[in-house]
């Protein structure tokens, strides 16, 4: 997943701890929230050209997308050195955000490939 | 039931791949064009006016617990003072604002121009789709569907012994509709992708902004619990320095 970390913009800084009320910088949020979602669109794309491809059916294909939606998260994690709470507000965003909105762009991708490649 | 059927490597060639490629073409003419022919209106004075006030407000709520609590107490006076205060609208006014919304013909106008020019090459594509590409199965879905969606799926097909996963062109279109948003939001940057339904909300929504925003910025500042959140900021700066100087 290297070249997904080097996609995407670098984030930046939106919280700061500087007193016991957290402030957050609303634009670095909105900012690394288009990362996210730029994110999860390529990945998605790509895995749904890779679902097809290999020619995955039914259930399976479902699970090798929210597969891919993880292994997403889990690179945009690192990439935020783990510590979350200095670039989102919270842990949901991270993980959950943009998981529907990808969902039909992967099923799109998934049917053309598996289209393309199998039943050409 | 589930047999495979062999489908004709012409259909690939010609229907499947010139609608996902005309679909992102008018996607991007759709984007150019309303780039073109976004009219610049000229910005009523009031409304201006009016809306400075609301990022003032909101700017106070955000920041409200920066500076001391007397400070913080008598901005809020200021905006929401019964008498010359500047949030307070009578009644009377806010009725006005609405009508004259309504009756602007500009605003009207652009908004129906937006609304057209996202219905318009929608609604020929579907057109075209129907004309020249049904009858035929079109593509599989690679996972399955249960009966209920046959009727949805399969239009132009009136075999009810086929799998439900071999789809009509109509669905291959609805397919690329939702799919391609994603793609056009990476393409054409930012977001300028047909959020169809997040749209239509937005555009109806417009007329009602000043009066009803103002009294809800109001209530806004009268909510907030003032919090001093810099107490302790002498010793923050100490232990900071000190960590310079180690």
């Amino acid at each position: 997943m290297a070249g997904h970390s080097d996609s995407s913009s670098s984030e930046k800084k939106s919280g700061e701890a500087m007193t016991d009320v957290p402030t957050f910088s609303a634009e670095n949020l909105q900012n690394n929230m288009k990362v996210i979602y730029y994110s999860r669109t390529f990945m998605s794309i790509t895995g749904g050209v890779i679902a097809g491809i290999f020619g995955f059916t039914g259930f399976v294909g479902f699970i090798f997308y929210f597969l891919v939606m993880t292994i997403t998260s889990i690179g945009l994690i690192a990439k935020a050195k783990f510590s979350v709470h200095s670039y989102f507000d919270s842990w949901n965003r991270i993980i959950l955000d943009g998981l529907m909105g990808g969902l039909m762009s992967f099923v799109l991708f998934w049917t053309f490939a598996y289209d393309i490649v199998h039943i050409f | 039931m589930a047999e495979d059927l062999v489908l004709d490597t012409a259909i690939r060639d010609w229907v499947l791949i010139p609608l996902s490629v005309v679909m992102v073409l008018i996607g991007i003419l759709r984007y150019f064009v309303s780039k073109l022919m976004r009219s610049s209106q000229v910005p009523d004075l009031k409304i201006v006016k009016e809306g400075q006030v609301i990022v003032r407000a909101r700017n106070l709520r955000a920041g409200a617990n920066f500076i001391p609590p007397k400070s913080f107490r008598s901005r809020r006076v200021y905006f929401n003072n019964e008498e010359n205060g500047l949030l307070f609208v009578p009644k009377g006014q806010a009725q006005n604002a609405q009508a004259q919304m309504f009756s602007d013909p500009n605003m009207a106008m652009d908004m129906m121009k937006k609304n057209l020019s996202m219905i318009i090459p929608q609604t020929l594509t579907f057109a075209w789709v129907n004309f020249f590409f049904s009858g035929f199965v079109a593509a599989k879905i690679p996972f399955p569907l249960t009966q209920r969606f046959r009727s949805m799926l399969q239009n132009g097909i009136d075999l009810s012994t086929v799998d439900v996963s071999y789809v009509s062109s109509r669905s291959w279109y609805f397919l690329n509709l939702f799919g391609l948003r994603g793609l056009f939001s990476l393409i054409l940057g930012e977001e300028n992708a047909m959020d169809d339904t997040q749209r239509m909300m937005q555009m109806s929504g417009f007329g009602f902004d000043p009066t009803k925003s103002l009294s809800a910025e109001k209530d806004g500042l009268d909510i907030v619990q003032h919090e001093w959140a810099l107490p302790k900021f002498e010793h923050r700066a100490e232990v900071v320095l000190k960590k310079l100087i180690r």
